[in-house]
C-alpha cells in the first residue's frame, strides 16, 4: 500500500471524524451558552461566551479538581496495570504450552459474559468486609486485571509473535520472564499501546460502580458530573459545561501520547 | 479458541512437557548443567502459571464470589430487602421462562444486537483499512474517530434524546423539511431499536476500527507487495490477505461485541425517561428486565435467574460466533 | 532497544510510587462516617434531586463544631432508589441519613428493623397529620421525619387563556375549576378555540392528580391488590383515555424530550402543578411569558410527592444523626429550604409562618405561591395509602394510559393488558 491516498478516502475520513466529533463540539456549545439554550427549537451553531461563566459554576458546585486528581489516579494505574497483567497472561495462553490452557483460556472468556449489574451486591458485601468502601481502592482493585484485556493480548499476540523469535530467545538460554521482556513486550506493543488507552478511556468514563461506592467527598469526574445534575429540571449548560471539562484532560493526553501512541505503535518489533 | 492444531498438541502433552518440541535439547553433559537444567524446567513449568495467576486471583475475589452468590441466590425465595427465603429449587428459572416480559426483552436485546454489531464490524473493517494507508496527520485521524468513546455518557444520553425527539427532535425535523413522515423513535418497535443501536455503533465503531488497525499494523509489507506484483487489486489484497491475517482479531472483536451486545443496558435505559423500555417494554432488553425485577419488583431471586439464563445465552452465542467467524475467515484463507 | 526500556521503566517506577503515596493519601480522608482522633464525628446524608440543604447543612456545622456533614446528591430520584436499595441489600454503606421519596416509603416501613426509630415525643405535632402517618408502621415505630410536601393547584398559561376568550384572572380561574367536569368542560371549550394547543401537558400527569385523590387506590388497607376491581381506577382511565381523543392532551409522557419541549412551543395551557413543579416550569418554559397559578384543586385538595429524612440501622452514629435530620426537618429551616430550591414545608407551624406566606413569584406573574400553596396543603383532606406495590402497579397504570395516546392499544386492550401486568405483579 504503497500509493498515497486519494480524495474520496480523505472524504470518508472526514465524514467519520464529523459525525465522531460533533456531539462533543454540541457539548461545548450547549455549555458556552445559557441555560435556555436547550429549549430553543433551533439551537445555534456557534460557541456562545458563557463557557468560562458555566465552567467557573461547576468548580463552585462540586469538588472538581479533587475529582480530577482521583479520576487521574485511579485510571492511571488501572490502565497500567492492566496492560501488563494482561500482556504477561496473554503471552502464556498464546506462546506458552502448559498444562490446562486451552480450557482455562475458555474459562476466561466466559467470565466476560457474566450480567455485571447483579454482582453489585455481592461485590459491594467484598468490599465491606475488606473495608475498601468509599476509598479508590475499591474502584481500582476489581480492574487491575481483566479478561477482556487478557484475550485480547493473547488474540493479538497469536499472530504478531512468531514462534521463530521465542525459539530463538530459548535457544539462547533466555529465561522465561527474559524471553517475555524482550521478545513479547516488543511485539506486544502496539496492541498494549491500544489497550492502555482504551482502559484509561473506559475507566476515566465509568461511572455504575464508582456512583455506588464512592462518598461524594471523595469522587471520580463522573460521579462529581451526577451530582451537577439535579432536581426534575436539568441545567443542561452547566452539566455540559462540566461534561466537557471532564474530556478536556482525555484530549490533553491524546494530543500528548496520542502520536507516540498511535503511530509509535506501528513500529512494532515483528513488522521489520 | 485455541487453534485446532494447538489443542491437539496439547491433549497428546500429558504430564511432562518434555516430548513437545520447543523443549530444551538433551544436554551434552548431564553433570555440569544438572542445576541449570532444573531450574530451567521448573520455569518453564511454573513460570505460565504464575503469569495468569493474577488474573485468577483476582477473579476468584470479585467475580467468583458473585458468581457463587447469584446461584445460591437463584434458588432461593429472596426478596432485595426482606432478603433470603426458603429454598425454592428450580422454581425462579420456572417463573421466569413463563413470564411473557422475558421472551419480549430476549427478542429485543437479539434485534437490538443484530442491528448493532453486524454493520458494526463491517464498518470497522472498512474504516481500518482506510486509515493503513500512507495518510497525512495519521494520529489526528486515528484520534478523531475514538473521540465517541471518552464522551461522558450523560452528554451521549442528551445528544441522541435530543436528535430522536418523537416529536421535536432533529432527525424528525430534518425528515418533515424535505417532505417525509416523521418517525416515532421512542414508540415504535423497529425504529427504537435503530435509535438505541445508533448509539451503540456510533461509540463502538472507532474503537473497534482501532483494534483492526493494529492488527493490520503487525501484517508484513511485504505479502502485498507480492501480492501486487501477481496483480491483485486493493479489494482482492484485502479479502485474500488482510482478512485472514486478522483472523484471531476478528475472532476477538465478534465474541467481545456479542458478549457486549447482549448485555446492553445503559443506552437503551437512557433512552426514555422512565427507564423500562418504553410503554409496551418495546426496547427492554434483558439486562433491564433484570435490572427492573431486582430493584424494581424487588425480586431478587428472579432477577438472580435471570442472571444466569443470559449467562448461558450469551455462552452458547459466543460459542456460535466462534464455529461461524472461524468458518468465514478460514475459507477466506483457502481462496 | 535496551537503554530506553531501562531509562522507561525507572520513570515509570518513579510514578508508580508517587502514584502509590497519593493514593494512600486519598483513601486516607475521612470516607465513611467515622470519627476522627479529634473527637470530631463525620456524618453522612445522602439526598436526591433538590433539598435545598447545602447553605443549613454549613449552618449546622457552625452551630456543632464536632461534627463534620458529608452530604452526598444523586442527581435523579431513580438513582437514589437504586443505591439505597442495593446497600440495604448488602446490609451496608449505606450514609447515616438517607432521603426517602413517599412513593417507595411503605416498601421501607415493611424493613422496619433496617431503621431507627425516630420518634420523640417533643416533636410531636410539627408536621401534618397524614404526613407522619405514612411514615409509621403499625407497632407505631416512626422511621422518617418529614421533609416536603406537594401540595396541588392548577399552573396555566393566561395569555393562551386570553386568545381563548378565556378569564385570565387567578382568581375567576379558580372560580372556575371546581369539580374535574368543570375543568375538562372548560378544556373542551378551549380546546375548540385553539385546536393547536392541548389541554393539559400529559394523560399521565393528570391521571396521577386524580389518582393522589383516591385514599385506596391500588391496593387496601391491608395491602391487598385491588387496582383491578376499583371502579375508581378503572373510571380515571376511562376519563383520560377519552379526553386524550377528544383532543384535551398532548399525548405526551411525562419527563420526556418533546414533553419538555412542549413548554416551548404552546403545547399546553394548564398542567396539575405540586409546588416542586413552579421550578421545573420555569426551567422548561424559559423565555416564555404568561404562566400563573390559581389557588383552587378540582375535587379537592390534592398532593404529589413529597420526602422523608430517614436513619438507617447501620449508621455507626445514630444519635448524632437523628439530631441533625430533626433540626433539618424544623419548620425554621424547612423555610429557608423552600426559598432556597421551593421544597414546601410538611411542618404545621411553618405553614402559618409569615415569611412563606408573603412568598411571592416573578416567573408566575407575581403570584403569592405561598399563600396559594398554604391553603393547598390545607385543603389535602388525606394522602392516598400508598402499599409496597404501589410504585410498580402506579408504572403499569401510566404505561397502559401512554399505549392508548400511543395507538399503538385501545382502551379496551390497554385495560386488559393493564390487569394482566397487576396480576403479574401481585
Amino acid at each position: 500500500m504503497t500509493r498515497r491516498p486519494g480524495f474520496l478516502v480523505y472524504g470518508l475520513l472526514f465524514a467519520f471524524a464529523l459525525g465522531s466529533m460533533f456531539p462533543l463540539y454540541w457539548s461545548f456549545l450547549v455549555g458556552s451558552h445559557q441555560a435556555d439554550v436547550m429549549t430553543k427549537s433551533l439551537p445555534p451553531l456557534l460557541p456562545g461566551g458563557y463557557f468560562f461563566e458555566n465552567a467557573s459554576r461547576v468548580f463552585g458546585a462540586v469538588a472538581f479538581w479533587k475529582a480530577l486528581v482521583n479520576s487521574l489516579i485511579v485510571s492511571t494505574v488501572v490502565a497500567s496495570s492492566v496492560v501488563f497483567f494482561s500482556t504477561l497472561a496473554g503471552f502464556a495462553f498464546a506462546k506458552l504450552r502448559f498444562r490446562g490452557r486451552d480450557p482455562l483460556m475458555v474459562f476466561v472468556v466466559a467470565t466476560l459474559a457474566v450480567p455485571t449489574q447483579l454482582g453489585v451486591i455481592p461485590l459491594f458485601i467484598v468490599m465491606a468486609k475488606l473495608g475498601w468502601t468509599g476509598t479508590l481502592w475499591a474502584v481500582i482493585v476489581p480492574g487491575l486485571v481483566t479478561a477482556f484485556g487478557v484475550f485480547f493480548m493473547r488474540q493479538y499476540l497469536l499472530d504478531a509473535l512468531p514462534e521463530e523469535l521465542i525459539e530463538a530467545a530459548r535457544v539462547d538460554g533466555c529465561s522465561m520472564i527474559r524471553t517475555f521482556w524482550h521478545v513479547a513486550v516488543p511485539a506486544a506493543r502496539p496492541a498494549a499501546a491500544i489497550l492502555g488507552l482504551f482502559t484509561f478511556m473506559a475507566t476515566w468514563t465509568d461511572f455504575f460502580w464508582p456512583l455506588i461506592v464512592l462518598p461524594a467527598s471523595n469522587p471520580t469526574v463522573q460521579i462529581a458530573l451526577q451530582q451537577l445534575q439535579s432536581g426534575y429540571y436539568v441545567d443542561y449548560s452547566l452539566v455540559l459545561a462540566g461534561a466537557v471539562l471532564s474530556t478536556i484532560p482525555l484530549l490533553v493526553l491524546f494530543v500528548l501520547a496520542g502520536r507516540h501512541l498511535v503511530s509509535g505503535i506501528m513500529a512494532g518489533a515483528v513488522k521489520g | 479458541m485455541a487453534s485446532p492444531t494447538s489443542l491437539s498438541r496439547e491433549s497428546q502433552g500429558g504430564p511432562a512437557l518434555a516430548g513437545l518440541p520447543g523443549a530444551p535439547l538433551p544436554p551434552r553433559s548431564p553433570r555440569r548443567v544438572a542445576f541449570s537444567q532444573t531450574v530451567s524446567h521448573w520455569d518453564f513449568k511454573v513460570s505460565p502459571y504464575l503469569y495468569i495467576s493474577p488474573f485468577f486471583l483476582l477473579f476468584t475475589v470479585f467475580g467468583l464470589f458473585p458468581l457463587l452468590y447469584t446461584a445460591y441466590v437463584s434458588v432461593h425465595e429472596w426478596g432485595l430487602l426482606g432478603g433470603q427465603g426458603e429454598f425454592i429449587g428450580l422454581d425462579n428459572f420456572r417463573r421466569v421462562l413463563e413470564d411473557r416480559f422475558f421472551w419480549n426483552s430476549l427478542r429485543n436485546t437479539f434485534s437490538i444486537f443484530l442491528l448493532s454489531s453486524g454493520p458494526q464490524i463491517l464498518i470497522a473493517l472498512g474504516l481500518a483499512a482506510l486509515l493503513d494507508s500512507q495518510l497525512r496527520g495519521k494520529t489526528f485521524w486515528r484520534m478523531s474517530i475514538l473521540v465517541p468513546y471518552v464522551v461522558a455518557p450523560v452528554a451521549v444520553a442528551l445528544i441522541f434524546g435530543n436528535l430522536f425527539g418523537d416529536r421535536f427532535g432533529l432527525i424528525n425535523q430534518g425528515l418533515e423539511a424535505i417532505g417525509l413522515d416523521a418517525i416515532r423513535w421512542h414508540v415504535d418497535t423497529l425504529p427504537s431499536h435503530l435509535a438505541i443501536a445508533t448509539m451503540v455503533n456510533w461509540r463502538w465503531t472507532g474503537y473497534n476500527a482501532l483494534i483492526f488497525l493494529a492488527a493490520m499494523q503487525a501484517i508484513p509489507r511485504d505479502m502485498y507487495e507480492a501480492a501486487a506484483i501477481d496483480g491483485a487489486n486493493k479489494i482482492r489484497q484485502f479479502l485474500s490477505i488482510t482478512v485472514p491475517m486478522l483472523r484471531p482479531t476478528i475472532i476477538f472483536v465478534v465474541i467481545t461485541s456479542t458478549i457486549g451486545g447482549l448485555q446492553i443496558f445503559a443506552e437503551p435505559r437512557l433512552f426514555d425517561s422512565a427507564g423500562l423500555g418504553g410503554s409496551d417494554r418495546q426496547f427492554q432488553t434483558i439486562t433491564m428486565y433484570l435490572w427492573e425485577l431486582g430493584w424494581r419488583v424487588r425480586d431478587l431471586g428472579m432477577a438472580a435467574a435471570v442472571a444466569w439464563i443470559l449467562f448461558l445465552v450469551i455462552v452458547l452465542i459466543a460459542l456460535l460466533n466462534l464455529l461461524l467467524t472461524r468458518r468465514i475467515a478460514t475459507a477466506g484463507g483457502r481462496r | 532497544m535496551q537503554h530506553p526500556f531501562r531509562k522507561r521503566s525507572k520513570v515509570a517506577l518513579g510514578a508508580l510510587t508517587a502514584i502509590g503515596l497519593s493514593l494512600t493519601a486519598a483513601c486516607g480522608g475521612g470516607t465513611e462516617a467515622s470519627s476522627g482522633d479529634n473527637g470530631k464525628i463525620t456524618l453522612s446524608i445522602a439526598t436526591f434531586n433538590e433539598f435545598g440543604y447545602e447553605e443549613l447543612i454549613k449552618e449546622y456545622e457552625q452551630l456543632n463544631p464536632n461534627i463534620d456533614v458529608e452530604h452526598k446528591k444523586a442527581g435523579t430520584a431513580n438513582e437514589h432508589q437504586d443505591n439505597l436499595y442495593t446497600k440495604l441489600a448488602a446490609g451496608s454503606g449505606l450514609s447515616d441519613i438517607e432521603a426517602v421519596e413517599v412513593d417507595w416509603l411503605s416498601a421501607l416501613v415493611e424493613q422496619s428493623d433496617a431503621f431507627v426509630d425516630l420518634s420523640d415525643p417533643a416533636l410531636e405535632g410539627r408536621w401534618l397529620d397524614w404526613k407522619t402517618e405514612a411514615a409509621t408502621t403499625p407497632d407505631g415505630k416512626l422511621i422518617g421525619y418529614g421533609t416536603d410536601i406537594g401540595p396541588e393547584g392548577i399552573c396555566y398559561r393566561a395569555d393562551l387563556f386570553e386568545k381563548a376568550g378565556l378569564p385570565t384572572d387567578r382568581d375567576k380561574v379558580a372560580a372556575m375549576f371546581g369539580t374535574w367536569d368543570d375543568y375538562f368542560a372548560a378544556g373542551r371549550d378551549f380546546v375548540q378555540k385553539m385546536p393547536e394547543t392541548a389541554w393539559y401537558d400529559a394523560s399521565g400527569a393528570t391521571a396521577q392528580a386524580m389518582v393522589n385523590q383516591v385514599e385506596f387506590a391500588y391496593e387496601d388497607a391491608e395491602n391487598n391488590v385491588i387496582a383491578g376491581e376499583n371502579p375508581e381506577v378503572k373510571e380515571i382511565f376511562e376519563t383520560v383515555t377519552s379526553l386524550s381523543e377528544e383532543g384535551l392532551s398532548t399525548k405526551l409522557t411525562q419527563w420526556s424530550e418533546d414533553w419538555a419541549a412542549a413548554f416551548q412551543n404552546d403545547g399546553f395551557a394548564t398542567m396539575a402543578c405540586p409546588g416542586w413543579m413552579l421550578g421545573v416550569i420555569e426551567g422548561n418554559a424559559a423565555g416564555v411569558k404568561g404562566w400563573d397559578i390559581a389557588n383552587v384543586f378540582p375535587g379537592g385538595g390534592g398532593n404529589w410527592g413529597g420526602s422523608y429524612l430517614t436513619v438507617p440501622s447501620q449508621s455507626e452514629h445514630p444519635e448524632e444523626a437523628k439530631a441533625l435530620a430533626a433540626w433539618l426537618t424544623a419548620p425554621e429551616q424547612q423555610i429557608k429550604a423552600f426559598q432556597s430550591k421551593g421544597t414546601f414545608p410538611s411542618q404545621n407551624e411553618a405553614l402559618a409562618d409569615p415569611v412563606l406566606l408573603e412568598t411571592t413569584n416573578k416567573f408566575f406573574n407575581n403570584a403569592p405561591t405561598g399563600e396559594i400553596l398554604a391553603d393547598r396543603a390545607e385543603a389535602v383532606a388525606f394522602i392516598p395509602h400508598k402499599g409496597p406495590r404501589y410504585a410498580d402497579i402506579n408504572i403499569a397504570f401510566q404505561q397502559a394510559i401512554q399505549r392508548v395516546d400511543e395507538g399503538k392499544e385501545s382502551a379496551d386492550e390497554a385495560w386488559s393488558s393493564f390487569l394482566s401486568d397487576v396480576d403479574r405483579l401481585g
